[in-house]
């Protein structure tokens, strides 16, 4: 095992670690975003390969779910471009499918589990006929095969944030954005939808995106960590995560290189904050 | 509400009415309109001026309002008093809730012509039937109001062994005061839409029946000058009562609002 | 319905019956004259007699007939343009304002004008009807609308959802408590209107009939119209409060 190493990088670097060769996914080019005089982001550029998942971590009011939301094409830059498979993103697009934190509101109360999964299947115009095969492997999948016919408010919070990632999944994306999603749920739901998390990344090959202003889950998840400085919104560091995988909730995080890390990201967020 | 969102949208709230108003005028004017029941917009200025003028306008508003107010009051009133009764005592409520529920879907139309038997046409049977339509809905509004009042509270007045009096001024009341004056809020403007019916439908005063004598005269300017101001009337007795309880009640508003 | 009893049931019944009872007393004392108000007996036996006889009969179906006919022309006029508004903000900001304005205007204050086009004909009670019953149904619409969820529109974005799709599958569902709220309203107000059409412009219904027996003192054929009438209200806002339980259900589990 080779010596691990933090590696830093400055924000305008080259692609992480992944082959040189490979074309990115997602290409953030000096983007910049302002609503008047204030500007949220202040030229933030990264590729991102497929396959990876990268986690964005920083203080509250660095811009992170502003990021995300540029990706999900939900808003756009006021200067650069972010691009997707080299496309810049104008707008909201299937292949790009994002997790919001507030469930309870992502989600149609009016519709079964199996009727919220349907609705990403209605949209790309799934016939009929293939619709019900569908919802059922992904609600098995995702673990709420004996839910189907139940409403979002007879579901915990769990389970209703697991419905809203397999609605994602129906749109089969080649990008998974998450933006906080289990900031809200209490710590043994969160690791298990943490696992459950990975093993479709792993499954499906989807890249991910994943804003959390948990360090440990960051660390956990990611194969590198963007950490975002506030005022204006920027790229402070980007650390490679060399754990391996498949993770484990119990070994990876008594890894020394997962403590180590952890203490590393602690410092970093804590000098942002003074 | 109406007020509010007119003052934020500004111009483009204001765009609509007026370009009806100029386009109806245009109209009228290159038709050279002459009709039993349409009027230009001038005309119907107008003819407004000219019922202001000779009093008849002001006396049949008076009138309206006269009957709509004391309606609302003794219908509010005596509703409120019988749905707190009804939250309050639970045996009270299951024992009257099957005779309300039967009573409550009669139209209260229906009522004109047993109270103008019983009590010919005038003021009086309008007020009975306006405060009769108003019973019902006062009755369930109090009710539920009552009904989720803090239960903590009650549990509060039960340690303190409050008498029933002592219940009812220093708790009950207090906490369902917003919700009644919402009723009454409510109340207001259906009381004046029952007072226009009532007078349009039998009863020979008021703003209704100016409005009625101004269509069977043929007179169409007068008829939309009425209609107009009807309606003036019930929107400004809305925002004034939104006024109010912006006024007394900051924080019930806010918590309707949201 | 809610927290059901035998006790409720048991007090309920003996609560009319005992009010059944003080209206008979009331009128066999003759503490107001029986001209005017009749006692059970009398309003039943009239009852029977306008039913079985059919004058009754003809009258009721002509009435529900009429305030259907315009419940469901203002239901399907109300929805459909208050969607066409609601799902634009710009059309809101430009519309919306007037329609709050013309909300409070009585729609009794219509007749004369509708009246004054169209006469004293079965028409001009429909179209009074209709538009009297428009006015919530429009206006809960369009407040639906604007009322969603912001997050779904977000939603509806990423997934790729046609205009169409987000009034269908999000916008009308979402909208769907408050518009079935005022459907139940537009019944009522629809059963207002037919009876004040009927009185006003003496087409054959409960309203001219009522008013007709209390022009000739007929007051046990009155009493009996009233009590068909409250029965037809009671009907119609049941069937509509049990058609929304049903169509609602998602929400009952919320409470």
């Amino acid at each position: 095992m080779p010596v691990t190493q933090l590696s830093t990088r400055l924000p305008h670097g080259a692609a992480g670690s992944a082959p040189a060769a490979s074309q990115p996914r997602i290409r953030i080019r000096d983007v910049t975003l302002s609503y008047g005089p204030l500007q949220i982001i202040g030229g933030v550029s990264l590729d991102i390969v497929p396959g990876e998942t990268i986690c964005i971590i920083g203080p509250s009011g660095c811009g992170k779910t502003t990021l995300l939301r540029m990706l999900a094409g939900l808003a756009q830059p006021t200067s650069g471009s972010v691009e997707l498979d080299g496309a810049v993103i104008g707008g909201p697009n299937r292949s790009v499918a994002i997790v919001f934190q507030d469930y309870g509101k992502a989600l149609l109360p009016w519709r079964t589990a199996a009727g919220n999964v349907s609705l990403a299947l209605e949209a790309r115009a799934c016939p009929r006929a293939e619709r019900p095969a569908i919802i059922r492997e992904l609600l098995e999948k995702i673990g709420l095969g004996r839910h189907t016919e139940k409403y979002p408010a007879e579901m915990s919070g769990g389970m209703q944030q697991r419905l809203q990632i397999a609605r994602c999944l129906a749109q089969e994306p080649k990008v998974l954005l998450m933006d906080e999603p289990f900031g809200a749920l209490d710590a043994m739901t969160r690791q298990a939808l943490q696992d459950e998390v990975l093993g479709l990344v792993a499954t499906t090959g989807a890249t991910m995106v994943f804003v959390t202003h948990d360090l440990e889950e960051a660390i956990y998840l990611g194969d590198r960590i963007v950490c975002l400085q506030p005022n204006p919104g920027r790229v402070g560091r980007i650390v490679d995560v060399r754990l391996a995988r498949p993770r484990d909730q119990l070994l990876t995080r008594e890894d020394p290189e997962f403590l180590r890390l952890r203490r590393e990201l602690y410092d970093l967020i804590k000098d942002d904050h003074q | 509400m109406s007020a509010s969102t007119l003052f934020k949208n500004g111009w483009r709230a204001a765009l609509l009415p007026v370009a009806l108003v100029v386009i109806a005028q245009v109209a009228a004017t290159v038709t050279q309109l002459e009709s039993d029941s349409l009027a230009s917009p001038l005309d119907i200025a107008r003819a407004f001026v000219s019922v202001m003028a000779d009093g008849s306008l002001l006396r049949a508003t008076l009138d309206t309002l006269k009957a709509a107010a004391i309606g609302c009051v003794v219908g509010v009133g005596a509703g409120s008093l019988l749905g707190i009764v009804l939250g309050l005592f639970r045996i009270a409520d299951d024992a009257l809730d099957l005779t309300i529920e039967l009573l409550r879907p009669i139209p209260v139309v229906a009522l004109i012509p047993v109270v103008m038997m019983l009590l010919g046409f005038g003021a009086k049977m309008e007020i009975v039937i306006i405060s009769l339509g108003l019973l019902w809905p006062s009755v369930v509004l109090a009710r539920v109001a009552v009904k989720e009042v803090e239960p903590r509270l009650m549990e509060v007045s039960n340690m303190l062994q409050l008498g029933f009096t002592d219940r009812l001024v220093k708790i009950v009341l207090p906490a369902v005061l917003p919700q009644l004056f919402m009723s009454l809020k409510l109340a207001a403007g259906y009381a004046l839409v029952v007072a226009v019916t009532v007078e349009i439908t039998a009863n020979p005063l008021g703003l209704g029946y100016g409005i009625m004598m101004a269509q069977q005269a043929l007179r169409p300017a007068e008829m939309f000058a009425y209609l107009i101001w009807i309606g003036a009337i019930g929107w400004l007795i809305g925002v004034l009562l939104n006024m109010a309880q912006r006024g007394f009640f900051p924080a019930f508003v806010k918590g309707e609002r949201r | 319905m809610k927290n059901f009893s035998l006790r409720k049931l048991l007090l309920g019944c003996a609560t009319l019956v005992l009010f059944i009872l003080v209206w008979k007393l009331v009128t066999d004392a003759k503490l107001i004259s029986p001209i005017f108000f009749p006692g059970p007996e009398r309003t039943y036996a009239a009852l029977e007699k306008g039913l079985s006889g059919g004058a009754l009969l003809t009258q009721t179906l002509e009435t529900v007939q009429r305030m259907l006919l315009g419940w469901l022309l203002a239901s399907f006029v109300g929805v459909f343009l208050g969607s066409l508004v609601g799902i634009s903000k710009r059309a809101r900001a430009f519309i919306a304002p007037t329609l709050e304005l013309l909300r409070p205007l009585p729609a009794s204050a219509m007749i004369p004008i509708a009246i004054a086009f169209l006469g004293f004909s079965d028409n001009m009670v429909l179209v009074v009807i209709a538009f009297g019953a428009l006015w919530p149904m429009l206006l809960a619409t369009i407040h639906g609308f604007a009322a969603m969820e912001p997050r779904l529109y977000e939603v509806s974005a990423v997934l790729g959802l046609s205009r169409g799709q987000v009034i269908w599958k999000l916008a009308l569902p979402s909208a769907m408590p408050m518009i079935l709220a005022s459907l139940r309203l537009g019944l009522t107000i629809s059963l207002i209107l037919a009876v004040v059409g009927e009185m006003l412009a003496s087409r054959a219904g409960l309203g001219q009939s009522i008013l007709a027996a209390s022009r000739s003192f007929r007051s046990a054929d009155l009493f009996a119209g009233i009590v068909i009438l409250g029965a037809v209200g009671l009907v119609g806002s049941r069937l509509l409060s049990f058609g929304e339980r049903r169509l609602l259900r998602w929400q009952a589990v919320n409470r």
